[in-house]
């Protein structure tokens, strides 16, 4: 049986019907169209789909949608400020951080969090915060100098 | 060489953003699985829980009941039309009727309202089997009387390669050293993010698109009409993003076909998706290759002779497993001066999922055994590894023993820039014990000598339309962005050759009503569908000039086109006539030129417009006939061949075998890098995943040959905490059979990685590996062997003195 | 692959979730961070009728040093511990324990109590745990017992908690003044990385420069559980810590590995019986360094 949660999702209130079995990731996917969230392995191994959940990023496969109800997320999509691209974007896209972009979402959206909570991390501690984010094209290198480029 | 090239170009040889990359870093970007259509059905495949077995019967009664399914299909409905890769070994059909080959084979497949009925639908279907005995390992299949996968190819061998090139035997004759060693290494996969997906759409006119995460919608136009018999004109394949590829992604696969066949059959759009499991049973990755090979040297390091044996695990199908097996060989014959090679490949059917393609196609494990061989050989003469190298190395115009044509090559340059930057000659024979530096060469194909299936067709046809308004020229390609850059490239391309900026160029790719393009595998876009981009351009470019000429009575080759702007050679025109007329046309617009500026090409792609009607640039590429007479000559030959060299610094922790990458130096010869930052993305990805398969990488098996490790825990590639630093060093050699001289960098700069790594192990602990991957246990064990010896030898050594004080085993 | 069908439930107090679990058995399992649950499902090894889903109540997160004593509940993240720098301080072979869990996101989600009660061999917080002589409370409608988490496990994937308890608590004594542990685990890559093998040590000296009054190792990976190396324990105990002693204690430790070691499984026999010595002996110094900084 269907149960209705209340979810903000980027700043914006909605109310889903979702299935007890159905993850936050395909919520996010199919039931909103954000399509931005990435569906890599369904088994918290890639990150392409991480999304922040009250200001932690996690892997949204790992998360039934019904466990969302009354929580506040932030995708991708919602990472783009009034001002533009979020600082992290524009260095993504100037330092050639991003290849195929499947993982470049969650990517962002780990290296937000890491940046929120630690504006001037080091090179270990960005390494570190885009770990549980797999890409096979960079080799994470241009990546990490994105990120570096946009610390204090 | 280097970069002297640097300032010639207006929009290539640059650092250039990518043209996709925002709409990806806001997660706009559209893959496949993130599209929907208007009554979008969602397919699932049944495959088989066994290895080998025959089908006895397949039930599907219970699952036609269930609510919401639309259709089932199995053999019945997809007939037995084969397909593969090679025309040679088409051996596979949509669905199994007689047998099942692996754990994974494709059994029946099912549309429903939804995924999860989909799912239920297929775990309905009761297909009873007869289990039979399977064979997994090279040996197991090719021993006398093992049971056969396909009838038509006893013993198992889907091909067997014998060639020979000079005469080995004479030459071993003249040599000072003959030196044999081999290199295995595990099955390996992709492991792109994206897994594969699709869907089909059939119309009831007839027609047919296949949206596909693939790297060659070219080759799955035609699978797709030759196995479905719907003629290639009715057939449309469209690639949105793709999340990657690597070659498993090059080849048509069951589930792009069973959509089609499902959307047919319900005039619905049908939707499916592998999951990551389905990613390993599928398989078409790099093969598991057994080399074997023995080097005549003589005392100086001059080589001689190879003689190189090799056997390919191949799984179930043969996949692109003829071209592998020949690869295998073929790129061994650079680049080095290399007077006589022999090479005998087997590549052998087993009861696993079938190998395919991936970077480096065929030649990275070879070339892994090889470089080890020439260190070990170079250690033996008491010469400087990277001398020896530089001493035997081909240079530009020189031609391979088996006519492999190095028709620019940079190998020298690349060598000398990665021993001068890496600090080779102060590290080397320096460094205290369980730290070691090595280095490596290697070389690879920009772009198949010939299609996939035998075809005078050209490999790549671009077209550039300009809009009617002037100013703005559209490129379609076929070819296949998957992540490396391809549209960035050729739109800079397409700019530089009509002479404007990047800015005025929209790029349309991955679509067969473009054109035809081969697609993204053996490093072949960059050069030709280049050189087809370029062609375009300068059409567009010839064609708006000779309007201009009529219009100001200027001869077209006193004119030019540079950042978007009119150069007139000689004398200036008058242009206040031409000028009028345009601004007329543009009553109201606030972006009118001043009379006294210079005439833009806007300006005059309007006026081609009004004289001729749409402009349309035509480009193609093919290459010209290439290679020797030999069976199997095709595999190889290139028009042109990127070539690179890497050290690699690392530590090994004796105690627990592990390993830790401190630094790679990586120097790519891409000929000309269009885009500076695209090339160096392809050198640290290519460097990832070859360190990857050196450490950490191998696809596992249960004794029923089911994948033990398919989810990307347990199969492990490179996270960002593996990762060294790495100082990339571009070489542009000027390739002339490239575009403004450009050649490959997407899959050569992989070569070295491996036999760097097994070279800068060695120096670190003393001790050759000669098995993959390099995982702390193998390389513990090899140290606890080694030192076990050492201890036995200093007892005897003690009494004689004598021994040797090589540091190799 | 999708999930099974399940009831959720989200009891908003321990109370009620003890309820739960008694009533409906084996029927149910617990959700804290789902990092094991979720896989366990998708992949077909356990389908419940009911999810219980606990990392909701409050007061299974609180994470408190009080009088010589840490208590972390159950469904404190393991990037919380991570980021303790009272654990950190005090109990360091638990925060690199928790560090090695996964990748930062994984350990955004993976709770402490779940890394314990889902019993498996490779995992990293509890031989630490077993290091510093935590002790579990599991609660049930009736009561509450607390047991020592020595005698938790029983196998790989069962422990001693019964099917109509919830563990809520971890109590960790803080130790004592002359003491140090440390943590090492071996994988394959540098990160996010399933243990080969693991070992915590922990010994107490006897005042500054003193002999060692009190050790414990522990090991994973070699058994169907993690186990203690009572032999090199004891063989440590009454002396002075020394390079010679730690590599004593270190044969012991691999005389007492009872490693499997099949084709299939992560190393052979041989190297995992080599990899205790050697991490035992590792860890033992780092303990002994920290023993003499404090």
């Amino acid at each position: 049986m269907k149960k209705l949660i209340r979810v903000t999702v980027n700043d914006m209130e909605y109310e889903v019907a979702v299935k007890p079995n159905q993850t936050l990731v395909d919520m996010l996917r199919y039931d909103l169209g954000l399509t931005g969230t990435k569906n890599g392995c369904g088994e918290g191994d890639c990150g392409a789909c991480t999304v922040i959940l009250d200001g932690t990023p996690v892997s949204s496969c790992l998360v039934l949608a019904v466990q969302a109800d009354g929580r506040a997320i932030t995708t991708i999509e919602g990472v783009e400020g009034k001002d533009g691209l979020h600082p992290l974007q524009k260095a993504f896209i100037e330092k050639g951080a991003v290849q195929c972009g499947f993982c470049t979402p969650g990517m962002v959206l780990s290296a937000k969090s890491l940046l929120d909570e630690n504006p001037g991390p080091s090179e270990e501690e960005i390494r570190e915060g885009i770990s549980g984010n797999l890409c096979r094209c960079t080799g994470y290198l241009q990546i990490i100098d994105a990120v570096k480029s946009v610390s204090k | 060489m280097g970069e002297i090239s640097m300032g010639k170009f207006d929009v290539i040889n640059s650092r250039a953003v990518r043209v996709d990359a925002s709409d990806k870093v806001r997660g706009r970007a559209l893959y496949v699985d993130d599209m929907k259509m208007a009554g979008m059905l969602y397919g699932a495949l049944l495959q088989s829980p066994l290895a080998h077995a025959e089908i006895l019967n397949i039930d599907t009664t219970a699952a036609q009941r269930l609510p919401g399914v639309k259709s089932i299909i199995t053999h019945k409905d997809a007939g037995l039309v084969k397909f593969g890769v090679s025309p040679a070994r088409y051996d596979e059909t949509i669905f199994c009727h007689d047998k099942v080959r692996h754990v994974g084979d494709n059994i029946a497949a099912v549309a429903a309202t939804d995924l999860d009925t989909a799912l239920r639908a297929v775990s309905l279907i009761k297909v009873d089997y007869r289990e039979l005995p399977a064979v997994f390992t090279v040996e197991e299949a090719m021993a006398e009387g093992a049971p056969v996968l396909h009838a038509a190819f006893p013993r198992n061998i889907t091909a067997e390669v014998q060639d020979e090139f000079g005469d080995v035997e004479a030459a071993f004759k003249q040599c000072d050293l003959i030196k044999t060693t081999s290199l295995v290494n595990k099955r390996q996969d992709a492991a792109f993010i994206e897994p594969q997906g699709c869907i089909a759409s059939y119309d009831f006119s007839g027609n047919l698109t296949l949206y596909s995460s693939t790297q060659s919608p070219h080759y799955i136009q035609r699978v797709v009409s030759m196995v479905l018999g719907i003629p290639m004109g009715k057939v449309r394949v469209v690639k949105p993003y793709v999340g990657g590829g690597f070659g498993p992604k090059a080849a048509t696969n069951h589930m792009e076909l069973a959509a089609c066949l499902l959307s047919m059959k319900t005039g619905k759009p049908v939707k499916m998706n592998f999951d990551r499991q389905q990613v390993f049973m599928h398989g078409r990755s790099r093969h598991q290759f057994f080399h074997h090979m023995t080097t005549g040297v003589k005392k100086d390091g001059t080589i001689m002779a190879l003689k190189h044996d090799c056997y390919l695990n191949g799984g179930a199908y043969a996949s692109f497993g003829i071209a592998t097996v020949y690869y295998a060989g073929s790129l061994l014959g650079g680049p080095y001066k290399l007077p006589a090679m022999k090479y005998h490949g087997y590549r052998v059917y087993t009861n696993l999922p079938a190998c395919g393609a991936q970077r480096g196609h065929g030649g990275v494990i070879a070339r892994g055994c090889w470089e080890q061989q020439l260190d070990m050989i170079a250690q033996e003469l008491g010469i400087d590894p990277i001398e020896m190298r530089l001493r035997n190395m081909m240079s530009a115009g020189d031609v391979t023993c088996n006519y492999l044509d190095m028709s620019s090559l940079g190998m020298k340059e690349c060598v000398e820039a990665v021993r001068d930057r890496s600090g080779w000659k102060e590290k080397k024979g320096n460094l205290p014990p369980g730290k070691g530096i090595g280095m490596s060469c290697g070389f690879f194909v920009s772009g198949a000598g010939y299609p996939i299936y035998r075809s005078d067709t050209f490999h790549g046809t671009v077209i550039i339309k300009l809009t009617e308004d002037g100013g703005t020229a559209l490129v379609y390609t076929a070819s296949a962005e998957i992540g490396q850059g391809s549209d960035t490239t050729f739109a800079m391309i397409a700019a530089e050759a009509m002479g404007i900026p990047l800015e005025c160029v929209r790029l349309e790719s991955g679509d067969t009503d473009f054109g035809v393009d081969l697609g993204a595998y053996s490093s072949r876009q960059t050069l030709m569908t280049g050189l087809a981009t370029k062609e375009a351009g300068e059409d567009i470019k010839r064609q708006v000039l000779e309007v201009l000429s009529e219009e100001l009575h200027v001869p077209v080759e006193d004119m030019d086109i540079k950042k978007g702007f009119i150069v007139f050679k000689g004398e200036k025109p008058d242009i206040t006539a031409l000028r009028t007329r345009y601004i007329k046309e543009h009553r109201g617009w606030s972006d009118n030129p001043a009379m006294d500026e210079e005439l833009s090409f806007r300006e005059a792609s309007r006026m081609a417009f009004l004289s001729r009607g749409s402009i349309v640039g035509k480009g193609k590429y093919k290459p010209p006939i290439l290679g020797g007479q030999h069976k199997g000559a095709a595999v190889g030959t290139s028009p042109a061949y990127g070539c690179s060299a890497q050290v690699v610094e690392l530590s090994v922790d004796e105690g627990t075998g592990k390993i830790n990458i401190e630094k790679m130096t990586d120097a790519h010869d891409c000929g000309l890098a269009i885009n500076r930052t695209s090339v160096e993305g392809q050198m640290y990805g290519s460097l990832s995943m070859g360190l990857g398969e050196a450490l950490f990488e191998e696809v596992k098996f249960d004794d029923k040959g089911r994948v033990i490790n398919d989810d990307l825990a347990e199969y492990k590639i490179t996270r960002a905490l593996d990762m060294p630093a790495i100082e990339p060093i571009i070489v542009e050699s000027n390739e002339p059979n490239g575009p403004f001289g450009a050649k490959e960098v997407g899959e050569g700069a992989i070569m070295p990685a491996i036999p760097a790594i097994l070279n800068a192990v060695a120096d670190a602990i003393g001790v050759r590996i000669f098995e993959l991957p390099l995982k702390p246990e193998r390389v513990y064990m090899a140290i606890k062997e080694y030192k076990m010896k050492k201890e036995k030898e200093k007892g005897i050594e003690g009494k004689t003195l004598a021994g040797s004080s090589q540091k190799q085993a | 692959m999708s999930l099974p069908e399940f009831d959720f439930h989200a009891p908003g107090t321990v109370e009620e979730a003890c309820r739960m679990v008694a009533g409906f058995g084996a029927k149910a399992k617990i959700f804290a961070g789902g990092t094991d649950l979720m896989l366990d499902m998708r992949r077909n090894r356990i389908s419940p009728e009911h999810v219980i889903s606990i990392p909701g109540i409050e007061e299974l997160k609180t994470l408190e040093i009080a009088s010589g004593m840490l208590t972390i509940g159950a469904c404190v993240t393991v990037a919380r511990v991570v980021k303790s720098k009272e654990i950190a301080a005090k109990w360091g072979a638990l925060c690199a324990g928790a560090k090695a869990l996964g990748s930062c996101l994984v350990r955004n989600l993976a709770t402490i109590g779940g890394n314990v009660v889902s019993a498996r061999p490779a995992a990293d917080i509890p031989p630490s745990l077993m290091a510093y002589g935590a002790s579990l409370v599991l609660k049930k409608t009736s009561g509450e017992r607390v047991v020592s988490i020595n005698d938790f496990f029983t196998g790989t994937g069962s422990t001693a908690m019964g099917p109509d308890e919830i563990l809520t608590r971890i109590l960790v004594p803080e130790p004592p003044p002359h003491s140090g542990a440390g943590y090492v685990n071996l994988g394959i890559r540098n990160a996010c990385d399933i243990n080969i093998l693991n070992v915590s040590s922990y010994i107490a000296l006897d005042g500054p420069g003193g002999a060692i009054k009190d050790a414990r190792i522990v090991m994973g990976c070699v058994a169907p559980t993690h186990v203690r190396v009572n032999s090199a324990e004891k063989l440590l105990i009454g002396e002075k810590p020394t390079d010679a002693l730690f590599q004593r204690a270190g044969e012991a430790a691999l005389n007492a590995a009872t490693p499997r070691g099949s084709a299939y499984s992560r190393a052979s026999a041989e190297y995992k019986k080599d990899m205790v010595k050697e991490l035992t002996v590792r860890t033992l110094a780092m303990a002994y360094r920290e023993a003499m900084g404090r």
